[in-house]
Parts: structure tokens; sequence; C-alpha cells
């Protein structure tokens, strides 16, 4: 009978693992949820010339905002390439991450991943990513040249990917609000940001709406987001690094947090501000509850399909310490958006897909449709600005610009973004939290830079207030 | 059926769970006891540190937060489950009319997932539209909004929504263990005159002994080891207030996302904590069995 048990088990089992050896590798790997398959449909035309045997490419993303429109690329990619390419496109929400190191260390990795300025530097230390040198065309060097940018896109002098659209940020403020409690216009300095953030939760607070809020669930996100764009605005790199010393310095950063602290003790933040994740709180300033917040260039977006709203807000640059501008507005994700996998055995094909999606007449719709704001400069010229409501306070202007790469370290301990909530809330000697940072940053700096994991060159001459600007 | 078949049957079937248990718990924890002693933040080539990892833990004063975190969050989940578990089992083990329906009622949280209980919870408890305060303020109990997952009051909301969802559970347990006590044992009492309160502490609890040392044990280790719902209801926050061990573990290995930079998984240092918090859960519970080991002797 156990044997018998047994060998039910084992033919089941090997039954299974017929089952899935039958699909393809990149729908094997492909998350059971979360996953949106775009595939050319079976009857896909006779009429194509296909060519050689049949390619299956699988394209990974975490973009969940312009699916549709690259899904309706995929299909048409599918049906018109004459390569018998044919490529299957897998969305994942969260822990986009997660999922692309579990796939390359399972060897199920997707031919083609999403990439973005965050994450790009840290798949070509773990090895995923195929340079692209070999199969970029001169005139594509030429359209992207400006945009070409070591630590961002190209890694010890090799090509990893190529620049599409980016995030620009600032402040996002309910213009209902602000006329309520009497104010004309959105704050130019750290001090009237305060004093407004006042103003908005006497003259709401009754009603339940309150001056400022920020997702401080993830401290690190609410200020990457916020004070990150004060500081750049104000002549700082926006992450605590320091580009003229090569040194991390949170003493600017620390300048910023004295303000968001004043707005805390004032009570002119949302109440529970400190478990709120991005989207509840887009909720709670879609129902009109938040005088502002900062936020990056999806908010347009956001308030148009996912949480519609009726309020009248809009988009300004950040405010900076003391109303003076000093620098530009970073504008950051965007020097990267596919990259070809390593362990791809159709580099090639997924090339070709690649060349597809980088064509002008997809950039500028990309642009066109609010999908990203385009900042490669001959696709921006040209194309009309898009059409959806708000996104004309988050277009590219004067005083935006990308920032030279600062390099990613991971301290000892707390992060900013924990160390300098907790001073937010709870007090402590400002300078002592600065000077813990300052020397666990720079600690796990030199380690890094010891190991060969990161470049830090100090540039005495750096000058935030010439950076180019994209206008 | 010779020896030898017999032997090499029951090889057979012992095959699957001793591969299993190869492959999913010996392997992993010799690869723990290994990593605790490198850096290694998941790519290239792990570097040898010796006890580097083992001296970040001594001056981690997050780590020890997390430690204090644990026994406080812990401590206030048993004393909240424990008892009510032990008076509703007593309760609905009695002859009450419809306590079947009840019994379900109560368990039914041991069957819903962690995470769905846990954003119920947020719902109902955050500060800025939750049920509870909507409600307090209507009937003019509070002012304002109160802050129940703020920095002072958060780790008592996640101590109450793990409370509410393991209840059931060990009502249950208990329950099993009340009807295995004799009925005669309380005839006879009874006879002899004793009341309720007297048939409870005098024949119940001592009965009981034996189930509750292996429930309260099982609890403990359950409270330790508990990070589901603090996940999701504060990822450990406010300012670190609710991060416990285990959370704290594994945002050393899963770094939560975030818009930003994303940080390095630290394997190795996260192996030396794995090890740390193993030893400590262990040493508890190794503590409350020597302790307790007077409750096993009822017979």
């Amino acid at each position: 009978m156990g044997l018998a048990l047994t060998a039910v088990l084992a033919v089941g089992t090997a039954a299974c693992g017929n089952s899935s050896n039958n699909n393809n590798g990149a729908s094997q790997s492909a998350p059971a949820s979360g996953s949106a398959s775009a595939s050319a449909p079976a009857s896909a035309p006779a009429s194509k010339a296909a060519t050689g045997e049949k390619k299956v490419i699988s394209y990974w993303t975490d973009d969940r905002h312009d699916q549709e429109y690259i899904k309706s690329l995929i299909d048409r990619f599918n049906a018109d390439n004459a390569d018998n390419i044919e490529v299957e496109l897998t969305v994942l929400s969260e822990n986009f991450n997660q999922s692309v190191d579990i796939a390359f260390s399972s060897n199920k990795a997707p031919d083609l991943l999403r990439l973005k300025s965050a994450n790009t530097g840290t798949f070509v230390k773990k090895g995923y990513l195929a340079p692209i040198d070999a199969y970029v065309t001169d005139e594509m060097k030429t359209k992207f040249s400006s945009l070409l940018l070591d630590g961002v896109n190209r890694f010890d002098g090799k090509l990893y990917s190529l620049p599409n659209s980016g995030q620009t940020l600032r402040l996002v403020y309910n213009k209902d609000l602000f006329d309520k409690a009497g104010i004309a216009k959105p704050p130019e300095s750290l001090q009237e940001m305060v004093d407004d953030a006042k103003k908005i939760t006497e003259a709401g607070k009754s009603e339940g709406a309150y001056g400022f809020a920020l997702n401080f669930k993830n401290p690190k996100s609410a200020f990457d987001r916020s004070i990150r764009e004060i500081l750049s605005l104000s002549g700082y790199q926006g992450l605590g690094y320091d580009l003229k010393t090569a040194q991390f310095d949170f003493g600017p950063y620390g300048q910023v947090i004295d303000y968001f602290k004043q707005m805390w003790e004032d009570g002119s933040i949302l109440p529970g501000a400190e478990t709120l994740d991005i989207d509840p709180m887009r909720a709670q300033f879609a129902a009109g509850k938040i005088g502002m917040y900062l936020s990056f260039s999806t908010e347009p977006g956001v308030y148009k399909d996912q949480f519609p709203t009726t309020i009248n807000w809009g988009g300004a640059l950040a405010p900076t310490i003391d109303g003076k501008r000093k620098g530009t507005s970073e504008i950051v994700s965007a020097g990267t958006w596919l990259g070809i996998s390593d362990k791809s055995k159709n580099k090639d094909a997924a090339w070709k897909f690649m060349a597809y999606l980088y064509r002008d007449e997809v950039l500028t719709a990309y642009h066109e449709q609010g999908f990203g704001i385009s900042v490669v400069p001959s696709i921006a010229e040209k194309a009309k600005n898009p059409d959806v409501p708000g996104m004309e306070g988050f277009l590219v202007g004067d005083s935006d610009s990308i920032w030279p790469v600062s390099p990613t370290v991971t301290p000892e301990g707390a992060n900013y973004g924990d160390a300098f909530f907790k001073y937010m809330l709870s007090g402590g000697d400002l300078a002592k939290v600065t000077a813990d940072l300052n020397a666990r940053y720079n600690d796990a700096l030199a380690k890094a830079v010891e190991k060969g994991e990161v470049k830090a060159e100090a540039d005495p001459s750096f000058d935030p207030s010439k950076l180019k600007t994209n206008s | 059926m010779t020896r030898w078949t017999r032997l090499w049957e029951n090889s057979l079937l012992l095959f699957p769970s001793i591969a299993l248990t190869l492959a999913l718990g010996i392997y992993p924890l010799l690869w723990v006891l290994r990593y605790m002693f490198y850096d290694y933040p998941g790519y290239g080539q792990e570097m040898f540190v010796g006890l580097d990892n083992f001296r970040r833990l001594l001056r981690d004063s997050a780590f020890w937060a997390s430690v204090r975190n644990t026994f406080v969050f812990a401590g206030g989940k048993l004393l909240i489950t424990i008892p009510l578990s032990l008076i509703l089992a007593v309760m609905l083990n009695g002859k009450l009319r419809g306590r079947h329906f009840m019994r379900a009622v109560f368990f039914m949280p041991t069957v819903i997932s962690t995470a769905v209980i846990s954003v119920v919870f947020y719902l109902i408890f955050n500060s800025y539209n939750g049920m509870v305060n909507q409600l307090l303020m209507k009937l003019g109990l509070l002012g304002g909004p109160f802050e129940w997952l703020g920095p002072d009051h958060a780790m008592m909301t996640v101590v109450i929504a793990a409370a509410w969802g393991a209840v059931g559970n060990y009502m249950l347990l208990f329950i099993a263990g009340l009807q295995s006590i004799p009925q005669d044992l309380y005839e006879s009492a009874s006879i002899d005159g004793a009341g309720p309160a007297q048939r409870f502490w005098r024949i119940t609890v001592p009965m009981l002994g034996p189930v509750m040392q292996i429930i309260i044990m099982l609890a403990i280790i359950a409270s330790f080891k508990g990070y589901e719902s603090i996940m999701v209801m504060t990822e450990g926050g406010p300012i670190g207030r609710t991060d416990v061990m285990y959370l704290y573990l594994y945002k050393l290995l899963f770094p939560l996302a975030t818009s930003g930079t994303p940080a390095d998984q630290q394997f190795g240092y996260g192996s030396a904590v794995g090890f740390a918090t193993a030893l400590i859960v262990g040493a508890i519970t190794l503590l409350y069995y020597w302790l307790s080991r007077k409750m096993n002797k009822v017979y």
C-alpha cells in the first residue's frame, strides 16, 4: 500500500514537472499574480514573412501606468516583425527587484528588463545585464549623446541602457485649500511652507483638512520624494552626498528637517501620516484632506486614473531652504529604460524589440500620452505637451536638469530617512544625528570604494547653478 | 515479507520527508551557520570577516531595541491571549446554547490570512479616517483624532490585533484539553459541596497542567517569532517603536521596497542576527520549560 502511494506521488510529481516543461522558460518564470501576457494571438497574420525558428522574448516591467500602451506595441511588433520573434510581457507590481533576483538565481531570467536609475547599478554589479555597445547604431549614439552618463547607464565604459523619459519632482498642492486659507501662491521658502501649512490646518481642521502630509510609513521613501528636491533646488545634492568633496554631508539635510519638525510640532501634518503609504496618502489628497505634499510627475496620471478627483490642484516647483534658487530641480530616473539580460539566449532578438521601442514614433507618443516626460532632446523639442490634467505643472522647464550620479551605499544601522524621522518626531540633538550619519555613511562609502563597488571622485569645481537645464 | 523488503519499503517511505528536511531545514541552517562569518550582499564574492558581524550585533542599538520590543509585544500578547482563550474555552465547553456556532466564530480569525486581518485592523485604527476614531469623535468622547498607530500607542494596537488573531486557536486547544478531564471528578466535587470557582481552580486548572504547559510554550514561540501583522500595519514604525526581532531580520535580508535607491541585502549580518534571535527564542523556551516542569506532574 505504502509503495503504491509512493508510486502515485512520484508519477504525479513527474507529471507536474512535464507539464511545466512544456511551457517556454519565460512563462514558467512569470509569477502567477500580477502578470499579463501580451503575446500575439495564436492566429498571427499568415502573411507575415516569418523566417527561421520562432524566438520567444520575455519582458518584465514594474510599470503599471503604461501597460496598455506597451501591450499594444508588443501586439504590433509580434504581428509585424519579419524575424519570427514573439514578445511576452509580464507586469509585476511590488517587489520587482526581488522577483528579478529570484529569476536570475533560478536560471529563469527574462530576456529584457525595465531598468530604473535606482536599480541599474545593482543589476550591473550582480551581473544581470549585457552591454549593448555592439548593437547601438551611430544614429542612436548621436540622438542620446548628451544623456549617456557614467554610473547611470554606462558602467566601466560599457553601455547598458538608453534613456527615454524621466520624472520631475514638484510640490503638489490643493488650490481650494490654499484659497480657503487666504494663501495666494505656493510657498517658495521652507518658512513659507511651514506658515502655509499652519494656516491651512487652522482653516480646515474642523473638516479634517491639514496643511501637509507625506508617506511617512517609509521615511526614506517620503524624504526621497520631497527633501531631495528641496535640496537640489537649494544647491545641494538631494541624497546627502557632497559632489565637491565626494563625501556624505547631511548638514543641509538637517536644515530642512528642522522645518519638517516644526510642521509636526505645529500639528500641521495629517494625523496618522506616520502610518501612511503613498497610495492611501494620495487617496486623502484626492479627498481634499491635504494641503500639500511633494512627489513625482506620476501624480497627474494617478489623479486621472487611479484616484479621480474633483479638487482643484496643481504642481509647482518645490520651495527652497531660504527662498533662493541656487541649484536646479533634479530630474530623476532619467537615464535608463530597457536592458538586456546577460543570461538571455536571444540577445539579438531582444535588441530588435528594444530598438523597436526606441523609435522616435514610440518615444514621442510615450511623452504625448503622459506616461513620462521625455528627456531626449530631439523628442522633447517636437513632441506636444501631454494632455493630462495637472501635467502642466510637472513639465521640464528652465529650472530642471539631470544631476551627476551619487554613489549608493548601505550603512550600518538606521538609514538617513529613519534617523531624521526619529529626530523629527521625538527630538534630540540634531548635530549629533547629523555627525553620526556622516560617520556611518562615509565609512560605508570608503568600504564600498575599497571593494570596487562604487566610485567617488571629488569635483571641487562643481557648481549646482550651472547644470545644463533641459528646456 | 522479509526483513530486507520491510527495510527497503520503510526507507522509501521515509525518503520524501528526509529529503525535504535536508533540503529545506538542514541545508539553510548550515548556510546560515557559514554566512554569519561572511560579508555577502547577494552578488559577487563573499568576504570572510570572522567575528565582525557579531561585533556589529553587539553595538547595533536598533537590534537591541527590537529585542526589547519583542519582549513587550510577546508579553502583551500572552497576557491577553492565554487567560482570554482559557475563559472562552471554559465557557464554550459547558452546555451553553449555540456553543458550536460561537466556537466557529472565535476560531474564524485563525483561518483568515494574517495580512487580511492586519489590513482590516489598520482600517479600523488609523488616525485619519479609522472607524474607531470616527465613532469616538461622533460620540463626543474624543475631541480630535487619537493616534492609535502613532509612536506612543502603536505597540498596544499591534498587540491587540495579534491577540485577536490568536485567541481562537488557543481556545480550541484548551477545549480539547478540557474534554479530556474525566467528568466524574466534577461530579464527586459537586457532591462534596464544591462551587464553580472551586471546581475551576482545584480541578480544571491543575488537570489542564500538561496541556497548558504545551499551549503556553507554543504561544511563547509564536509570540516571539510573530512579525507578519506588524509588517502590514506599521512596518516596524513609527520610528522603530514596533520593530520586533524577526521583522528586523526580515528587513536585513529583504529590504522593503521604496521609491528611492534600494538598499543592499545583508546576508552575512542577517545570518548573524538570525542566529542570535534563534538563540534568544530557544533560551526563552527552555527557561519556560524548566520553570513550568511542575505543571507536568499533575497525575
